[in-house]
């Protein structure tokens, strides 16, 4: 009788364990499951929508330098075999076929590689549903908090059997980040008020990527309470709000240089332009919302705050 | 009911029958003081209407220096001022922690009103212009080139790598510039045998701004993301107003339509037709030479530096035909006066609509310009009784 | 004032529209311009008001060369009415007239004087158009345009009225309102008119002198009965016509004449005499029939006039409202001579055509074959208080054969075929 008894429970746990196997094998969430060859999952995307993937995408397609950038960085790169005109980092990416940009999809060439996944930022084309209609899935990336890059990045490493590279990376990242924010957020610390701009009056509004960062590198962003993700204010507004720092990114829209800012009406007296407190920090690592947007947090923060960042 | 002019109106009485029957008679020359009283009269209404316009003016200019995202007019943001501070900070009074707000005013505000004012006036005189030499109503300053040429300067001037940047006159200079050398060429082409055929004129306007066009937007796209650049200045923005912009400008604009103000009455008989206007001795070709020249250089300051504002050189002149006549020698003053009041206005609609943000002004025109003028062109035909 | 037209030419690049005219327009005169199309009237009118450049030497007024004149004053001394006059633009009237004053208005920052105030009031009253100043002139009939348009030309006191076809889009009391206005101008206030006038008649009856012209050249100018004859008008326009007098005015009047006959097929030659439309249905079945067709005396207005063009029967035409003159009653005769049958329609017979009843009877008188429809059942015809029906009776009872209608003609007429 003993022996029997303790074959039932044996055999119970056998089958629990395979049971957990089985429902990890067969979640359909990201958080701790392993993809291999010859499964179909679901996953949500940013903008919430399931795809549905058979097995490990190793032809996959990106328009958009952010998921570039994060399919590189987690070690996924050979599985990309096609980007967009923007993609340029990291080098190799400047190999790949290229397929036009998130404006301008060149559908064809897309559909021509024959991928099995295309990932775009957060810019969704139109033209994307023309390649749906050939069984092509694309997911969208839109991340708007530094928290959601990192989970961009978890998210990507699943689904490219990155996963290990993907958390370590994601890991790190956070790691640095919170070392930042540690000083930047402490309830002691005196926030200086941050005018940035990416081309001409052309700044950060609420609910934008940009805010989030200048948030978390310690700065109040002057544009903080307008109407608009992306609003584009005039030179009344500046001088009224009167920023102690200006920062400009350094992008492709660039044209202006330090100098050129005090020379616009009535700025003369802003104190960012009395104290020639106006930096510059490269566009990238403020729009790509992959791994290099900590090194951007980084700059930022010892923009706002060389007294804490040596 | 005549669809005549009501300051025209008062001018003529009504004759009664028998002195109608009496012009029938022998020659008759006219000796009482009467009518020549009444037709006095038309020229102190035609000052009325004329200060009336320049009081509005006056009115909007205020409006709208007091007008912006800061206020006292305006949506407060970053943070609203009160009108008690507004007029410290125009008139100098207030400590030293309002002298932000005497720089919005002076540096910012003031300027950019006088600039609207110079720009609409220029657009719209200049509209009136052109609409006398093409004998259309439908023709605007930009009809023989000067927005594309202008465009195309601007874009090529970005993409040299000059910069379209406060302070810096290189691309306004360089945009002027094109939008001349557009112009000429579209005139040369209009010469046939030293003779100025409008319509050829008209045409070969179209087509330069449909190639130049073509060869904009292959730099826009040629230059990826410096097209960005371009947008609010196609679109049309006062946003870099100051001072020295002023300086510039005023010089065409006033200069501009003052000259063709002068040119009134021959503007008048140049809408009967070229042999009609030869015939009463205004002498056509000159007159189109000088007003097509005059007018596209007052487009081309407006446009270098605000770039392409529509519809105010469109529609204000015929705003005012509608309520004052054909008459140049009222229409062209009163289009200077109320193009400037029109966009001034506009402007402050521009800084206001969006709480923070500045629109183009060129958006704002377009938005109200159209429904206006329909309003307007709706009250002529049904209560104006015409035909 | 005098304008003097010497040896002018005009070429527009290789075509040459006017070749070496010369003539003289003295103070007070009314001239006619006349000619076909594209004999270089409106050109002429254009080098006048040097909208087109004639040459230097050709054109004087009042002994100064037309080119060394200022615009100004060359508006002033010749003042153009056009054809027509449209525009878009919501001028009015009394705005059209003041415009005439721009030649006169010196100063740019002036406004209009007490001067031009006065003579455009002037202008208007002698146009008899003042009740029409506050008007929208593009709302103004045809007519009332061209009276503010003349208005306008008078308050540039110009020496001379130039005016290109200005009756061309009026209907016909406004064309005699008009050419009375630039007549009665021209006689009472003594203003030069030198027109372009597209209708012969038009020009015969208030030009003093006609200049006609020919492909370029200028053919004739003198008074119109010397210009205006059968063979100049022939060999300027090639048409044939016949010219009269007006019996109203007394001026020289051209009507389109007689055709030769169209050759049949059997050429037998039959005269009809008709009008009032009842000719129209004999002339046709004896056409079919292969007749050669001619007829008279109709008036141009009558309906058998037209009948017999459109069958291109030779037709004794007369002025309207008239009576048969000598000329036109000795044509009539002229073509029964050589006919083999008269024919009588019951045509309404009143005191102008009661000739055509007397022709018939002299035709009976030579030995003619006569025949009258009587049909049954007609309207009446007499409105002569009776003479022509006792005429017709005349002729019946002198051997004239009385048909029926029509085809009862044919049926008489077989025998005579040759």
């Amino acid at each position: 009788m003993n022996d029997r008894k303790g074959t039932g429970i044996n055999g119970l746990m056998a089958l629990a364990c395979v049971g957990i196997a089985l429902v990890a094998f067969t979640s359909g969430y990201y958080a701790g499951a392993v993809l291999s060859a010859g499964q179909t999952v679901t996953i949500v995307d940013d903008y919430g929508r399931q795809i549905k993937l058979t097995g490990v995408p190793d032809r996959i397609v990106s328009i958009a330098p952010t998921p570039t950038e994060i399919l590189f960085a987690i070690g996924a790169g050979d599985q990309v075999i096609g980007v967009d005109d923007y993609s340029d980092y990291p080098n190799e990416a400047n190999n790949l076929t290229k397929v036009g940009n998130a404006l301008e999809l060149n559908v064809e060439a897309i559909v021509g590689l024959q991928p099995d996944l295309v990932v775009t930022g957060d810019l969704v084309p139109k033209a994307l549903e023309q390649v749906e209609k050939r069984g092509i899935p694309y997911m969208v990336l839109a991340a708007r908090t530094l928290s959601d890059v990192i989970k961009d990045i978890r998210l990507m490493g699943v689904l490219t059997g990155h996963a290990e590279d993907a958390n370590t990376l994601a890991d790190s990242l956070e790691v640095r980040i919170q070392a930042v924010t540690n000083l930047t957020l402490a309830p002691t610390v005196v926030r200086p008020k941050v005018y940035i701009e990416y081309y001409e009056y052309y700044t950060f509004g609420p609910g934008s990527f940009g805010d989030d960062m200048l948030r978390a590198a310690g700065g109040v962003n002057v544009a903080g309470n307008t109407s608009s993700e992306y609003p584009v204010v005039g030179p009344e507004f500046v001088v009224a709000a009167d920023p102690d720092i200006m920062v400009y990114t350094i992008g492709p829209m660039t044209t202006v240089d330090p100098s050129d800012f005090g020379k616009r009406p009535g700025w003369e007296n802003i104190t960012a332009v009395v104290d020639d407190a106006i930096y510059s920090i490269d566009d990238d690592l403020v729009s790509r919302y992959g791994p290099r947007v900590v090194d951007g947090l980084e700059q930022l923060a010892a923009i706002l705050h060389p007294e804490l960042f040596s | 009911m005549t669809a005549w002019s009501s300051w025209q109106r008062s001018c003529i009485r009504n004759y009664s029958a028998e002195e109608r029957n009496m012009s029938d008679d022998k020659v008759r020359r006219v000796s009482g003081s009467e009518d020549a009283e009444r037709l006095g009269n038309a020229r102190k209404k035609r000052a009325l209407y004329i200060m009336a316009l320049l009081a509005l003016l006056v009115t909007v200019s205020f409006i709208s220096i007091l007008t912006g995202t800061i206020g006292p007019i305006g949506p407060g943001k970053p943070e609203k001022i009160s009108f008690g501070d507004a007029f410290d900070a125009l008139l100098g009074h207030g400590g030293s922690d309002s002298d932000y707000l005497v720089a919005i005013f002076w540096e910012i505000r003031i300027p950019r009103v006088i600039l609207g004012g110079l720009i609409g006036a220029s657009l719209a005189c200049a509209g009136a212009a052109m609409q006398a030499v093409f004998r259309n109503p439908m023709a605007d300053p930009f009809i023989i080139g000067v927005s594309s040429g202008a465009a195309l300067g601007a874009a090529s001037a970005g993409l040299i790598g000059f910069t379209v940047v406060v302070g810096d006159f290189t691309a306004p200079m360089f945009a002027f510039f094109t939008a001349l050398v557009t112009v000429f060429v579209v005139y040369r082409m209009g010469l046939v045998r030293g003779k100025m055929y409008v319509e050829t004129l008209l045409l070969s306007g179209v087509a330069v701004a449909a190639f130049l066009g073509a060869l904009v937007s292959f730099l826009i796209y040629f230059a990826r993301e410096d097209y960005h650049e371009l947008i609010p200045w196609l679109l049309g923005a006062l946003t870099d107003a100051q001072w020295s912009y002023v300086a510039i400008i005023a010089i065409p604009a006033i200069v501009g339509s003052f000259i063709i103000f002068l040119y009134g009455r021959e503007l008048n008989a140049l809408l009967l037709g070229e042999e009609t206007a030869h015939n009463l001795g205004a002498n056509p070709e000159s007159l189109k030479k000088l007003m097509l020249g005059v007018a596209a250089l007052m487009t081309a300051g407006a446009v270098a530096f605000a770039g392409i504002i529509g519809f105010v050189g469109l529609i204000v002149p015929h705003m005012m035909r509608l309520l004052f006549g054909a008459d140049h020698r009222m229409l062209v003053p009163a289009s200077t006066l109320f193009g400037a009041s029109f966009l001034i206005f506009a402007d402050s609609l521009a800084r206001t609509v969006v709480p923070g943000e500045e629109l183009p002004v060129g958006i704002i025109t377009a938005l109200c310009g159209g429904p206006f003028f329909l309003y307007l062109l709706r009250r002529s035909r049904t209560g104006g009784g015409s035909a | 004032m005098k304008l003097e037209v010497r040896n002018l030419s005009f070429s527009f690049g290789e075509t040459k529209v006017l070749k070496d005219i010369t003539f003289e327009v003295c103070e007070g005169e009314s001239i006619g311009l006349m000619g076909p199309n594209g004999s270089g009237k409106t050109t002429l009118l254009r080098c006048l008001t040097r909208y087109l450049p004639a040459e230097a030497k050709a054109l004087l007024v009042d002994m100064k060369p037309l080119h060394t004149m200022t615009d100004r004053e060359l508006a002033r001394t010749f003042a153009v009415v056009p054809q027509s006059t449209a525009t878009d633009f919501p001028f009015t009237a009394y705005d059209v007239v003041m415009m005439g004053r721009i030649p006169h208005m010196s100063g740019r920052m002036g406004g209009e004087s007490r001067k031009d105030e006065e003579m455009v009031r002037s202008a208007f009253e002698r146009t008899g158009s003042w009740h029409l100043a506050a008007r929208h002139f593009s709302e103004l009939s045809g007519g009332e345009r061209q009276r503010v348009i003349i208005a306008r030309a008078l308050a540039q006191e110009p020496k001379a009225l130039l005016l290109d076809e200005p009756t061309v889009y009026l209907d016909i009391s406004g064309q005699f309102e008009m050419m009375d206005l630039i007549r009665r101008l021209n006689k009472e206030e003594g203003i030069t008119i030198i027109a372009v006038l597209h209708d012969i008649n038009m020009a015969a009856r208030y030009s003093d002198r006609i200049a006609l012209l020919s492909e370029g050249r200028l053919e004739a100018i003198g008074p119109p009965e010397e210009v205006l004859t059968q063979e100049t008008i022939q060999s300027v326009y090639g048409i044939n016509v016949a010219v009269r007098r007006d019996p109203f005015s007394h001026a020289v009047y051209v009507m389109p004449s007689v055709r030769r006959a169209v050759a049949s097929r059997h050429g037998t030659r039959v005269h009809i005499l008709c009008g009032g439309g009842t000719g129209g249905p004999v002339m046709k079945v004896l056409a079919e029939q292969g007749y050669a067709v001619s007829a008279g005396v109709v008036n141009i207005l009558d309906s058998d006039y037209e009948n017999a063009n459109d069958l291109r029967v030779p037709v004794v035409a007369e002025v309207p409202f008239s009576q048969i003159s000598q000329e036109s009653h000795a044509e009539n005769m002229r073509m029964i001579d050589e006919c083999a049958a008269v024919i009588v329609s019951p045509f309404p017979v009143g005191p102008g055509n009661f000739r055509n009843l007397e022709a018939a009877k002299e035709a009976l008188a030579r030995g003619m074959r006569v025949l009258a429809i009587r049909p049954t059942n007609s309207p009446e015809i007499d409105f002569v208080g009776g003479k022509a029906n006792a005429l017709i009776k005349e002729l019946i009872s002198h051997g004239a054969i009385e048909v029926k209608n029509a085809d009862e003609i044919i049926h008489h007429l077989s025998p005579v075929r040759v």
